[in-house]
């Protein structure tokens, strides 16, 4: 390369930023593969995960009970398992504000009523924060029940 | 007449006064593959989940904002795509084709990002491949040729990489302010990728440098500082004899979010690894002529 081409590179790349901005501007922060990599950097918030649980040993009054991660409901059920990718799964239960019918039916989906047989698995919602000036508490909302052949909204989801 | 400082960076990350060896134009090449390689990984990675897993967009990402990327998700069209962008990168590394063929392969690319990736996660671990991709697109239609392309492309990586480390620490500064480094936020982090590792493989053990960090606010609070302070200086790569302490300051920031944040960054640790150190040198101390299969390829150029 000339340091005629070199300066050229520089215009080049010069131009490239200026797109660059402006798509991630425009777009959240991502145009992939432009990115300003904004990952981790709203600390301190309370966070929302999902997890699945095999409560097939439960009574249906303890079902719907909110409890802490201590105290949980059932064991994990490892979703690596069943071919779901954690992080989608994750992100499909905690970004879901209308739990539309489809929705629910999607989540059934996922996991393959062959797969759920005659067990029943709890998909949850498992909410951190920090309490206090020294604690993280971390706290399970049960949300839908799977069976083999269907899939029930908690009734006091709202 | 003194040299403005873009002009000071541009030869930092494009050496006009060094000559091309063999060796450069060898790991150039075996670079290529590398890009290549994980190109491909990835579009099947992504078209085989997409077809299998995905239902509906949750969060729709880059052209997912104005093209329905629902029509993707059945009749194999994902593996489709992916099959077309396997047979075009080849095409590329092969130089067969128009010089604007690595263009189409990145838009191909960026497609099959977003209809895999539109179930709300954003991942960043691809986005390094996907920034290479773009620089070869940029440097085979701007920069052809053995002499210049080669310095187009690694330099504006380089340039990239940087940036975008540095784009990071700023990003959290803006976000959360001079106290992100409070210990207690990292407490929060772990507890998050707990839960994600006990949803995923059914259990969790938090490793010894984890248990550091959660018994500890000064302990957490120095390990995330130090990470900050990492990507702050992200942008000195672009100075030629910085890199290779930059880069190595950056890899073993990466080794420790894998200790503490269980996420792991196998296809950005070992880019980092291919243009952070002047491999060419060591190439040339045993290689003084390239390969004629080599030689064929690369003097061959896009048509």
């Amino acid at each position: 390369m000339t340091h005629s081409e070199t300066h050229r590179g520089m215009k080049i790349i010069g131009i490239i930023l200026i797109i660059y901005a402006a798509l991630v501007a425009t777009h959240e922060g991502e145009f992939w593969p432009f990115s300003i990599y904004p990952m981790f950097s709203q600390a301190g918030n309370p966070w929302t995960r999902a997890m699945v649980m095999d409560i097939t040993d439960r009574s249906d009054d303890e079902m719907w009970v909110r409890t802490t991660l201590q105290h949980k409901a059932g064991e994990p059920v490892p979703v690596f398992n069943y071919g779901v990718d954690q992080i989608d799964f994750s992100n499909f239960v905690s970004k879901t504000e209308d739990w539309t019918e489809s929705r629910i039916r999607a989540m059934h989906t996922m996991f393959g009523g062959e797969n759920i047989g005659e067990n029943r698995w709890m998909v949850a919602k498992v909410h951190g924060r920090m309490v206090g000036a020294d604690s993280v508490t971390v706290e399970i909302e049960p949300l839908i029940l799977l069976t083999g052949d269907d899939a029930v909204l908690n009734p006091d989801y709202r | 007449m003194s040299e403005k400082w873009y002009q000071k960076i541009g030869k930092n990350l494009f050496e006009p006064d060094r000559p091309v060896s063999s060796g450069e134009l060898i790991f150039f090449k075996l670079f290529e593959l590398f890009v290549v390689y994980y190109t491909i990984r990835f579009v099947w990675e992504w078209a085989l989940y997409t077809q299998l897993r995905n239902v509906e967009v949750v969060l729709p990402l880059g052209v997912a904002n104005y093209l329905d990327v629902t029509l993707f998700f059945d009749h194999h069209i994902a593996p489709v795509l992916a099959a077309i962008t396997t047979l075009l990168i080849i095409f590329c590394f092969f130089r067969y084709g128009p010089k604007w063929l690595y263009m189409v392969v990145l838009v191909l690319f960026h497609l099959l990002y977003v209809i895999r990736f539109s179930q709300g996660e954003i991942p960043h671990s691809q986005n390094l491949i996907g920034m290479s991709v773009f620089c070869f697109a940029v440097g085979a239609w701007f920069f052809p040729g053995k002499d210049r392309m080669p310095r187009f492309v690694l330099g504006s990586i380089i340039f990239f990489i940087g940036l975008g480390y540095t784009s990071a620490f700023f990003a959290k500064l803006i976000g959360t302010g001079i106290h992100w480094f409070d210990g207690r936020h990292l407490w929060l982090w772990i507890s998050e990728k707990s839960i994600d590792i006990l949803s995923r493989d059914g259990v969790y053990q938090p490793n010894f440098l984890q248990q550091l960090a959660l018994n500890s606010t000064a302990v957490a609070s120095v390990i995330l500082l130090i990470g900050w302070f990492t990507e702050l200086i992200g942008f000195t790569m672009w100075w030629k004899k910085l890199r290779p302490y930059t880069t190595t300051l950056l890899i073993l920031m990466h080794f420790g979010i894998t200790m503490v944040m269980n996420i792991r960054f196998d296809a950005f640790v070992m880019q980092l690894i291919l243009v952070g150190y002047p491999w060419y040198l060591l190439i040339d101390r045993f290689t003084k002529e390239l390969p004629p299969w080599l030689e064929k390829i690369i003097y061959r150029g896009f048509s």
